[in-house]
């Protein structure tokens, strides 16, 4: 261990670290643009020299490691000339069109001299002409008058996908970031560069002018297009009272987890959100109408289906299809209900057709827990559906989201024949109107709960969002069913929330304690 | 015995040839090092030469051939930094040119004594004709056994490539020259960790000057007593000069270190050109800060020069006239580091290209009072700060010439601006 001082501030530290994190775990924040976490340091911006004593010149907080009795000093007179001549320096050239600027408002740039700078440019020469919009990825648009080079872009490529598609060309105020012969960037990662960009130089097409950054409101949530659960932000926009927008999210970001998903998550994941609000179905409907009855109406009609056949000794005719787009917690009630209290006998997983891994983050399962319904006991491989269907008299479907990928062609033949159907959907698809009764779900941002991942991780998310219209979450319905159904009030009457139905969860399956989380 | 060390036997014919060189006391100190004398001994030998760096920085030789760590798997390499390419400097071309088999002597020994297998002439990709020379001269040395899988029989083994350089200016920085003969962008590395300990493909690297390495053999055949007797105690041996610039005779002068610098001017380059008056003289090569003609009184070793707020460099003097304009001089100086930094630190990349504009500017005579001032700011904002030397180096000269000539860069500003 190292006892440095930091800004006369004391802290115990790691023979070894950076004096840049050895400041941050004192809760000083230095300034840097070029360094980030994901990389070795590469002391170019300029922007973290800090004065140590003893030392005849400034040194990088980045790269400098600490040593004992190190006296540190981030904010004294010529630390921040510096700063501000770094500052002074990328403003200068720099096309100042924060107004039009995607990243106004979480650019570094523009936070930095806030902070540190304010001062009259005093750049009265020609400012260098650059290309403001060169076509860099699928997804991407690179101005290299907003570049500061900090080649954040291209060690991500050269390191982390190791696709090396940017380089930086040419020489002193000439350098600039492009791709090799025009061939674009072109991985399931690209769209990390974007949000790994301090600045506005590298811009999403799909975020491109759709909003202010400042009009999002950033939730966490887990990802839940493969089974990978990588942490992210949804980042919504509240609407204004005037005039309605036509979605609520804007964009997806990654949220850092060593254990999961690193800095990064995949292009799927960050650009394939417009199911959180295209199509959604957000009302009850009954034989392919809006029904005017509430839930609790509902419920009732549902759980009294389920008591006639369940009092006639009929258990065996009721069928159960789920989908793994459920949390560990709903499936733990449905496995409690409908195995353990009514012993329905026909569960059965209809899950969408697994799709190719890249061999990173996004893995062939394209839904996000699997590996929970596994660990709660359900048999994950699909039903003959012919047999499965045969004699059932009343069939639930938890099918949520509907997405193109399922084929529910089994079913279809076979619905007509069942004397009730209900469906458990979140969106509006042309399954729908085969079902008798169709009742809107809110989706995994939408509520609470936790999933387990391919890997066996298990890890708890609260709503990033409000539910639509009607939507309930599957275990608050769940939870009033069961209540309806009398047949062990007690137990579902201490579910309140998805934690108090983890907490006995845990107590029941040894699996969800602790040491998967 | 002469004084001359390098350039001893310039002007013999086909001193270039390896049987010319060998008729004048060629490849002996490789034989004596390689036969008579341990590793140890050589780098004891060189350390107590005080030989220190041709290239600029002065770092002494030995010293830095110690920090090689000794006991380890990776290879080691050499890597003779020939991209001479400071403003002003002509020194190692001639070295190359007129005796190439002295580098590779030079070669054979550095790498015998820190246990290197294969060496590298890193040369500026201008000096075509000098490469191929080079590579005429090692292909001899090939075949006399002076280099190849066993030298001279004793069992040492050592491969020497010339790789020629695509014309940076900051591939001259050992760091740039390593990235670059990688093959990639010639961006200095951030340091730690030094190449003596992670340099070429990531293994233990000494990177020399032409000049020095030039000078180990006659460390080798004459001893480091002899070698400290030439020059000064604690920067021995001589210096190549190269005079340029408004002297009668400009050119390469070998002379030991500590020689005046007025002394170089007039007695050995011949004086001023007829008409001319001496008005400033950069003694190192650009980068090394301007000095008046009061100012030229003065040793040429590290320390004096230092001493006087200059530097010795490479050693490059450039002799500047009355009718010369300092605007000028430091529009070249400008434009010069504008183009030539890579562009990797925000106040080199930056800070250069706004100096050279505002000189150009005031150049085209449209000056402004407060522009020498924000001159001075933008350079200090770049000296010391920056991940290489190239940032010093570009403020050094800008921020003298500023301070010593002050008043006649006022006087190109228009009145009233």
């Amino acid at each position: 261990m190292a006892k440095i001082l930091i800004d006369e501030r004391e802290c115990d530290v790691a023979e070894g670290t950076t004096i840049l994190k050895a400041a941050e775990s004192a809760g000083l924040q230095i300034p840097h643009l070029c360094y980030h976490k994901a990389f070795m340091p590469e002391g170019s911006c300029r922007m973290c020299l800090v004065e140590i004593e003893g030392l005849p010149k400034l040194e990088l907080a980045c790269s400098t490691q600490v040593r004992d009795g190190m006296k540190v000093s981030t904010k004294s007179e010529s630390v921040i000339e510096a700063r501000k001549g770094v500052l002074e320096c990328l403003l200068a050239d720099h096309p100042i069109d924060c107004p039009i600027c995607d990243k106004a408002g979480e650019c570094k740039l523009q936070d930095y001299y806030e902070e540190y700078g304010l001062f009259e440019s005093e750049f009265n020469e020609e400012k260098e002409k650059r290309q403001k919009k060169i076509e860099i990825g699928k997804n991407l648009l690179h101005d290299q008058e907003r570049c500061v080079l900090c080649r954040r872009c291209v060690r991500f490529l050269d390191e982390v996908t190791k696709t090396r598609e940017l380089g930086v060309f040419q020489r002193g105020v000439h350098a600039e970031v492009a791709t090799y012969d025009g061939i674009l960037v072109d991985n399931n990662y690209s769209g990390n560069l974007a949000e790994l960009c301090p600045v506005g130089a590298i811009t999403d097409k799909d975020f491109r002018f759709k909003t202010r950054t400042w009009f999002l409101q950033s939730r966490e949530s887990i990802c839940t297009l493969c089974s990978r659960g990588c942490n992210i932000y949804v980042e919504s926009h509240q609407g204004f009272s005037r005039f309605s927008l036509p979605k609520r999210v804007y964009r997806i970001q990654t949220r850092e987890n060593q254990m999961i998903n690193g800095f990064w998550i995949c292009d799927k994941g960050r650009y394939d959100y417009s199911y959180l609000d295209q199509e959604r179905l957000d009302k009850i409907v009954v034989n392919n109408s809006e029904d005017p009855q509430s839930w609790q109406e509902i419920t009732s009609i549902v759980a009294g289906e389920i008591g006639r056949l369940f009092h006639m000794k009929r258990s065996s005719h009721i069928g159960l299809i789920l989908q793994s787009w459920l949390s560990n917690e709903e499936l733990f009630l449905i496995d409690k209900i409908f195995r353990n209290d009514i012993n329905i006998g026909k569960i059965s997983f209809l899950d969408p057709p697994e799709e190719s891994s890249d061999d990173f983050l996004l893995t062939a399962e394209r839904t996000p827990n699997r590996r929970g319904a596994k660990e709660i006991g359900f048999d994950l491989q699909p039903a003959d559906w012919e047999k499965f269907l045969e004699d059932v008299d009343l069939l639930f479907v938890f099918a949520s989201p509907i997405k193109g990928d399922t084929d529910f062609s089994p079913l279809k033949a076979a619905l007509d024949k069942i004397e009730k159907t209900v469906l458990f959907a979140s969106h509006n698809h042309e399954i729908n109107s085969l079902f008798d009764m169709v009742l809107p779900m809110s989706l995994i941002a939408e509520k609470g709960g936790s999933l387990t991942n391919i890997v066996g991780s298990v890890q708890g998310f609260s709503p990033a969002l409000d539910a639509p219209g009607n939507c309930k979450p599957a275990w608050q319905f769940l939870v009033d069913l069961a209540k309806k159904l009398m047949i062990n009030f007690d137990f579902y009457n201490q579910f309140s929330s998805p934690e108090s139905i983890r907490e006995v969860m845990k107590k029941e399956i040894p699996y969800f304690r602790e040491e998967h989380e | 015995m002469t004084d001359k060390i390098l350039t001893q036997h310039f002007g013999l014919e086909n001193l270039f040839k390896i049987d010319v060189y060998l008729e004048n006391k060629g490849y002996e100190a490789a034989k004596k090092a390689l036969t008579d004398m341990k590793a140890d001994e050589i780098l004891e030998e060189v350390k107590a030469a005080n030989l220190r760096g041709r290239g600029g920085a002065g770092f002494p030789a030995g010293v830095k051939w110690g920090f090689v760590p000794k006991d380890i798997e990776k290879p080691k390499y050499l890597c003779v930094n020939a991209d001479e390419g400071e403003p002003g400097t002509f020194k190692d071309r001639y070295i190359m040119t007129h005796n190439p088999h002295l580098l590779i002597e030079g070669i054979i020994i550095t790498s015998f004594c820190v246990g290197i297998h294969t060496a590298f002439i890193y040369i500026r990709g201008e000096y075509e004709a000098v490469a191929l020379r080079l590579e005429q001269a090692i292909s001899e040395a090939y075949d006399k056994d002076f280099l190849g899988e066993s030298i001279l029989g004793t069992g040492f083994k050592l491969d020497v490539y010339v790789h020629r350089g695509a014309g940076a200016y900051i591939c001259g920085e050992e760091t740039a020259l390593l990235e670059s003969l990688e093959g990639k962008r010639g961006n200095p590395r951030l340091k730690p960790p030094f190449p003596a300990s992670v340099g070429l493909f990531g293994c233990p690297t000494v990177i020399n000057n032409v000049e020095t390495v030039s000078n180990i053999p006659s460390i080798i055949l004459n001893g480091a007593a002899w070698f400290c007797q030439v020059g000064l105690p604690k920067d021995g041996g001589t210096r190549i000069f190269g005079v340029s610039g408004m002297v009668k005779k400009p050119g390469i002068y070998e002379l030991p270190v500590g020689t005046n610098l007025k002394e170089i001017i007039i007695k050995h380059a011949g004086g001023m050109m007829e008409g001319k008056k001496l008005k400033a003289v950069i003694p190192g090569g650009m980068s090394a800060p301007i000095l008046t003609a009061e100012e030229i009184d003065i040793s040429m070793d590290f320390d004096s020069l230092v001493e006087a707020k200059s530097m010795l460099g490479s050693a490059a003097i450039i002799v500047i006239d009355e009718e010369t304009s300092m605007l000028d001089v430091l529009r070249r100086v400008t434009k010069f580091y504008s183009h030539e930094s890579c562009g990797q630190c925000t106040p080199c990349r930056i800070g250069n290209s706004w100096i050279n504009k505002i000189v150009k500017r005031m150049a085209d005579g449209n000056g402004k009072r407060e522009d020498l001032d924000k001159i001075i700011q933008l350079a200090n904002n770049m000296m010391g700060k920056t991940l290489c030397p190239l940032g010093d180096a570009a403020a050094m000269p800008v921020l003298s010439i500023i301070q010593k000539f002050r008043k006649e860069l006022e006087s190109y500003i228009p009145l009233g601006n």
